[in-house]
């Protein structure tokens, strides 16, 4: 079996033990940059040489679409689908795109993969290619990557002199090879179809759908776009057969999932798992928990395009359909868990400010909705926020969803309205009472100093406004008046007597 | 006509002279990970000494792999004995390297607070 090897390995250890891992089956376990490893050791191109030897192109794209596999890259398109529209085109020339523009942030798969395994995406690629007819690839990847880079160019020059790519691959009259085009990291270029732009040279920008890009994508041509987690699986399936694949994961999700678990939580990493796997599992069992005995808070799924869950929706089983029906998406594969530190309204601002930045300005909604509700939530985190702020909040973010054009508009407002949804409480603290209750919004936290304060003056001395006040031995006193909130005299103080609380004044000095 | 199948075959066949060639079937093999995140923990110079100290024992096999997806514990580096558990060190920094040359490779002693679980 494809995955023995890693269980093999690594199957000892609580973290991997408890992971299935198809997509990252070989990362950590043999050498990227030698091609020799990956054919020896990986059942490297097994798939490729099963698939021209024995099948038809139309009979892998019927073993895609029975495995039930769906696009990795977060929208969970069925991909046999996907490969179908593009091999019924009828064009000499197609084109074989992966999308390795991964820019949500703390998402680190695609990196993780072609860094670790780069010829298993080729492989799928490969696959791909000759089952949709085409004999271009194109691996579109984000200039920040570029280690990544360099051993996708030392990939394709060993797959080259092994006969891989190229003309009448493995003795067939299979012909393909792969180009590589670097974006330059913006988050838009992630939708297919602003990628399809940014390969042609034109700026980033989606287009309206349809025309898909299996009708009509790079230069026109008939195109497959595939995540690189997708093409990851490509080749176990070949290998293994589809009814291996559909029997893991869920009825409608099958498969696996990789997710990039961080923020709050034990053991952060690449966690890869079937699917039906419930949250749960994941933070306390993989994860290891909180650390330092904070209280869970929330998870959050998909990056910016996602949602906040709360602790009542840790049982949900992961897929496609039961995350969003919990008001989160899949997503490319973000996790990030948050614990009691963090404020909820601060979050959603981080979010927006991100989908605000990286709109790409094309249509209205997306462009002026996302500055709109980055200025209400800005407001509200300094301690401005009016009555009605979050019914104009969700109206405005319930239109950008609806009239945007792309994923990036119509997904942009999750975080906003799922932690509108779920901690609509920590909102309105922000307006009424000024509050933030994790002590996380700058402007309404308050420094102040307690009785256990023995007058050793650090703070003091640390305080850029000078803003403390007190002589030597005798407490000391924070003018609020002066205070810039930098929270120096807070870090500093070794007795603890500096303390911060938010909320209109009530226990200040 | 040969078909793609027997052509891998024959390819398999050739990887395996390489990697002999290369040394990769020495009883013990070490993998240290050079991924990105690997490399910014300080794997690279944990690198150089496992090549530079182990260059004159010819019953050791470095090399470089992927990250496994250990983001807080990097860098990783593991040590393969066929017929033997995989033994994963986590956390390593220069002096944890040179010690795991000492102790492991030149006297077989595992050093188990080292190792994850």
């Amino acid at each position: 079996m494809i995955t023995d090897n890693f269980k093999k390995n690594f199957g000892d250890i609580n973290f991997f033990g408890k992971q299935l891992r198809i997509a990252l089956r070989n990362c950590g376990m043999i050498n990227p940059e030698d091609i020799y490893d990956y054919i020896y050791n990986a059942c490297g191109y097994e798939a490729l040489a099963k698939a021209l030897s024995d099948m038809k192109p139309s009979e892998i794209v019927e073993e895609i679409k029975k495995s039930g596999l769906r696009g990795r890259g977060g929208a969970g398109f069925p991909t046999g689908l996907k490969w179908e529209f593009t091999a019924k085109e009828q064009n000499f020339e197609k084109y074989v795109v992966c999308n390795a523009d991964e820019g949500d942030p703390g998402a680190f798969m695609d990196r993780s993969v072609i860094e670790g395994d780069p010829h298993s995406v080729i492989e799928g690629m490969l696959i791909g290619g000759y089952a949709v007819g085409a004999s271009k690839g194109i691996i579109y990847i984000r200039a920040e990557y570029p280690l990544a880079v360099e051993r996708l160019y030392k990939a394709f020059a060993a797959a080259r002199k092994e006969g891989f790519l190229g003309e009448n691959i493995l003795g067939s009259k299979f012909n393909f090879d792969i180009e590589i085009r670097l974006g330059a990291g913006a988050f838009v270029c992630g939708e297919e179809t602003a990628l399809i732009n940014s390969i042609e040279g034109k700026r980033g920008m989606p287009r309206p759908r349809p025309p898909f890009p299996a009708a009509n994508g790079v230069f026109g041509k008939p195109t497959l776009v595939n995540n690189v987690e997708t093409w990851a699986n490509i080749a176990a399936i070949i290998i293994e057969g589809y009814q291996w694949f559909s029997n893991i994961g869920t009825e409608k999700s099958k498969g696996t999932k990789v997710f990039a678990l961080a923020g709050k939580i034990k053991n952060t990493g690449l966690v890869e798992v079937p699917m039906g796997t419930t949250l749960r599992e994941i933070v306390y069992g993989i994860g290891g928990g909180i650390p330092n005995g904070k209280k869970f808070k929330s998870v959050q799924t998909g990056g910016p395009s996602g949602g906040c869950l709360t602790e009542k929706f840790l049982d949900t089983k992961i897929d496609y359909e039961s995350l969003a029906a919990a008001g989160s998406i899949m997503g490319s594969g973000g996790m990030i868990i948050i614990d009691e530190d963090s404020c909820m309204v601060n979050l959603a601002k981080y979010f927006i400010e991100f989908t605000q930045s990286e709109s790409c300005g094309k249509c209205v909604p997306c462009r002026e909705g996302t500055k709109r509700m980055l200025e209400i939530l800005e407001r509200i985190t300094s301690g401005e926020g009016r009555e009605g702020d979050i019914e104009k909040l969700e109206r405005l973010g319930n239109v950008i969803k609806q009239a945007s054009l792309c994923g990036l508009g119509q997904s942009a407002p999750n975080p906003v309205l799922s932690t509108i949804k779920n901690f609509r409480n920590e909102y309105e603290e922000h307006i009424k009472l000024k509050k933030c209750r994790a002590n996380a919004c700058e402007k309404l936290v308050n420094y102040y100093v307690t009785d256990k304060c023995v007058g050793c003056g650090a703070c003091k001395r640390v305080c850029p406004a000078g803003a403390i006040e007190g002589s030597l031995k005798a407490k000391h006193k924070v003018d609020l008046a002066r205070c810039i909130k930098c929270g120096r005299c807070y870090k500093t103080c070794k007795f603890g007597a500096v303390k911060k609380d938010s909320g209109i004044l009530e226990i200040m000095q | 006509m040969t078909s793609p199948k027997e052509i891998l075959q024959f390819k398999k066949e050739k990887a395996k002279e390489i990697l002999e060639s290369k040394g990769f079937f020495r009883p013990k093999r070490v993998y240290v990970g050079l991924a990105t995140c690997e490399i910014a923990a300080g794997s690279q110079s944990i690198m150089d000494i496992f090549q530079s100290e182990t260059g004159n024992m010819s019953d050791v096999f470095v090399s470089a792999k992927g990250c496994a997806g250990r983001c807080n514990l990097e860098p990783t580096v593991e040590i393969v004995e066929e017929g033997k558990e995989t033994v994963k060190y986590v956390s390593v920094n220069e002096e944890k390297a040179r010690q795991i040359i000492e102790k492991h490779l030149k006297k077989g002693e595992i050093i188990s607070e080292w190792v994850v679980k």
